[in-house]
This record gives C-alpha cells, sequence and structure tokens, in this order.
C-alpha cells in the first residue's frame, strides 16, 4: 500500500475521532522519524512542525524516566494530548472538559485497529495472476503425404491470427495432442491449398501422424506451444 | 499581613506537605523552583541534574504548546515515561514537578496537596 493510502485510512480514522469524541478539535499523527503521517484539516503544517519540534525537545531529555509516553498539557480553555500510539504518536487538541481516559480509549481502539489492518493489508502478497494460455482447437486431421512434405503441420491462417493477437507474438511451433494421450510438439505453417481452408482442418504428415496414431477424419486437439 | 508574606506561608505550607508525602513508596520525589531558590528532594540524588532539566523543559515547552493551540494559562503539564511520571504546575510563582511511579493518582495527589 502506498504511502498515500496509508495516510488516507488514518485521516479518516481521526475523522472519526472527531466524530465519536467532539470535545477533540484538532488531531495529527507523526512517525517515530518526527514525520507527519497524517492529520485533520483544522491543523496545518506549521502548528504541526511546532508541536513536533516541542516533543522532541521533552523526548530528547526524557531518557530518564524511560522514554517519553505520553506528554498532557491542562490548560484554563482546553488540553493537548501527545501520546505513543504503536511506534507513533498521536497529538490531540481537546476541550477543556473532554474526559482524558476516554479519549485515550477510543484513540488507542481506533488508531491501533487501523494501524494493525493497515500491517495486515500491506504483509499479504497478492496472488500472482495466472498466465492466461491461447485457447486450444480440436481440428480434423487431414494428411499430408509425399517426398516434400517437410515435418511441419498446415493450419488455418485465421487460426493463427487469432493466436498471434492472443499471445501478442507469431506461433512457429504449435503442440498436437491426440485422443489417445499421445502429443508432440510440430512447426506450424498456413494452410497452402485454398481447397481446404476454412474447414477447421489440420494437415499433419504421414510420420507424425503415425507418431500421434491418428487417422485422417480424426479429432486432435492444437494449442501454441508452450501456452 | 501583605500578599508577599501570605505567598511566603502558602509555599511553606506546600513544602511541609511535600515533605509529608516524600516519604510515600510511590513518591520519587519534587524539584520546588522560586524566583531566588529553589528545594530539591529525590530518592536518588544521582539524578538531580536530568530530572532538572527534564522539569525545566517541560515547563517551557509545555507553555509554548498551549499558546500553538490557544488552551490559555497553564494548569498542569503531565510527563509521562515508561514506568515514571512527573506532575508540574506552577504555584504561586513557584514551578513544581512532583515525581512518581506512573500508576500514581496525581489527580487525587493534587487535591491532598491543595493544589487544585
Amino acid at each position: 500500500m502506498n504511502k498515500d493510502a496509508y495516510a488516507v485510512a488514518l485521516r479518516n480514522a481521526l475523522t472519526e475521532i472527531k466524530n465519536i469524541c467532539p470535545d477533540v478539535s484538532r488531531s495529527f499523527i507523526f512517525g517515530k522519524d518526527r514525520q507527519i503521517v497524517s492529520g485533520d484539516s483544522e491543523t496545518d503544517e506549521e502548528t504541526m512542525e511546532k508541536m513536533i519540534s516541542s516533543f522532541q525537545s521533552v523526548a530528547e531529555k526524557a531518557d530518564t524516566i524511560g522514554s517519553l509516553k505520553a506528554f498532557y498539557v491542562n490548560g484554563k480553555e482546553g488540553k493537548v494530548i501527545l501520546s505513543d500510539v504503536n511506534d507513533m504518536y498521536l497529538a490531540l487538541a481537546a476541550s477543556e472538559n473532554a474526559d482524558t481516559t476516554y479519549l485515550h480509549s477510543i484513540t488507542r481502539v481506533i488508531i491501533v485497529t487501523v494501524l494493525k489492518l493497515l500491517e495486515t493489508i500491506t504483509s499479504t502478497p497478492t496472488p500472482p495472476i495466472p498466465p492466461q494460455s491461447a485457447p486450444s482447437k480440436q481440428l480434423v486431421v487431414d494428411t499430408l503425404s509425399g517426398f516434400f512434405v517437410g515435418d511441419s503441420v498446415q493450419i488455418d491462417t485465421e487460426l493463427l491470427e487469432e493466436w498471434a493477437r492472443f499471445l501478442r507474438e507469431s506461433v512457429s511451433e504449435v503442440e498436437v495432442e491426440a485422443f489417445g494421450g499421445e502429443a508432440t510438439l510440430c512447426k506450424v505453417k498456413e494452410i497452402n491449398d485454398s481447397k481446404l481452408k476454412g474447414k477447421g482442418m489440420i494437415r499433419i504428415p504421414e510420420k507424425i501422424c503415425k507418431t500421434l496414431e491418428v487417422k485422417k477424419g480424426e479429432l486432435v486437439t492444437v494449442k501454441p506451444a508452450s501456452t | 499581613m501583605s500578599a508577599k508574606n501570605k505567598s511566603k506561608d502558602d509555599i511553606e505550607v506546600l513544602q511541609e506537605k511535600l515533605q509529608s508525602i516524600k516519604g510515600r513508596e510511590e513518591i520519587i520525589g519534587y524539584i520546588l523552583r522560586g524566583p531566588n531558590s529553589a528545594s530539591i528532594d529525590l530518592k536518588d540524588p544521582t539524578r538531580i541534574v536530568d530530572y532538572a532539566i527534564l522539569s525545566a523543559t517541560a515547563f517551557e515547552e509545555g507553555q509554548n504548546i498551549s499558546a500553538m493551540f490557544e488552551i490559555g494559562e497553564v494548569d498542569s503539564i503531565i510527563t509521562e515515561g515508561e514506568d515514571t511520571k512527573i506532575m508540574s504546575m506552577v504555584v504561586n510563582d513557584h514551578c513544581l514537578s512532583i515525581f512518581m511511579e506512573k500508576n500514581v493518582d496525581h489527580d487525587k495527589l493534587c487535591k491532598n496537596l491543595n493544589l487544585t
């Protein structure tokens, strides 16, 4: 999850805290590295930076009490609460009558829950999308015989083009599988006999037919090689 | 009685009360800093300097934060660490910081010391 989504999620959490606790007037979160993570719209960045600077001044001297966990400033017209929440710091400004204990409980539940949820989402690996394979076709066998037939099979141009568009590359080899289970890889060309085009046929040299144990007129399954 | 004398009496009363609580197990000590003098009483004297610096910083930054967020005159500042916390407040122009264990009810302590 990118940083922006993280900040948006926490900003929403801060908004919900203000909805639940109307005594809260301002809030923001910053990290242990003193960088602002997220804040409400009422608190300008300058104020946040000053607050972080004040916090840092106290935190630097707080080793003597075992590091700074919380800092409360209670004024006649309000209060500011700064507390450690899951390796971050939450700053809240609230009215003088705000129940600090209640605020503590609510903020900890909401912020910790959101942070744990964000951790779970970012740590769960996205399952890889399996590569799509080109659809196989069942074609009728026609045998090729003679000295010059070579070892390439022949199929319709349209099918080769369809596979090429799917794979975004030209198809030079196909896998031919008979119903008996035998399969073989063959070079492939376009059907050159115009009378046989568009009839869903595959023209296979006789020696390959023997390998596959298929005869003319039988069905075989054909698909581009390595799909 | 002049206001000055009354204030002096109040501070003396406060010091007596602070002396009465410092013997409690959960109270680590206190620093009471006035315009012309300071009283420091800590169970661990080796930490006087560290605690004094922390106390002064807490006061200073508490004032800064109060101005930032416009929350008015500061009544008290609570600084919490792992197991220790400090309650800081101004009493008759004196800066008082009481160091205590984290589980102490500092509001109740304030009432006992007539600081509220």
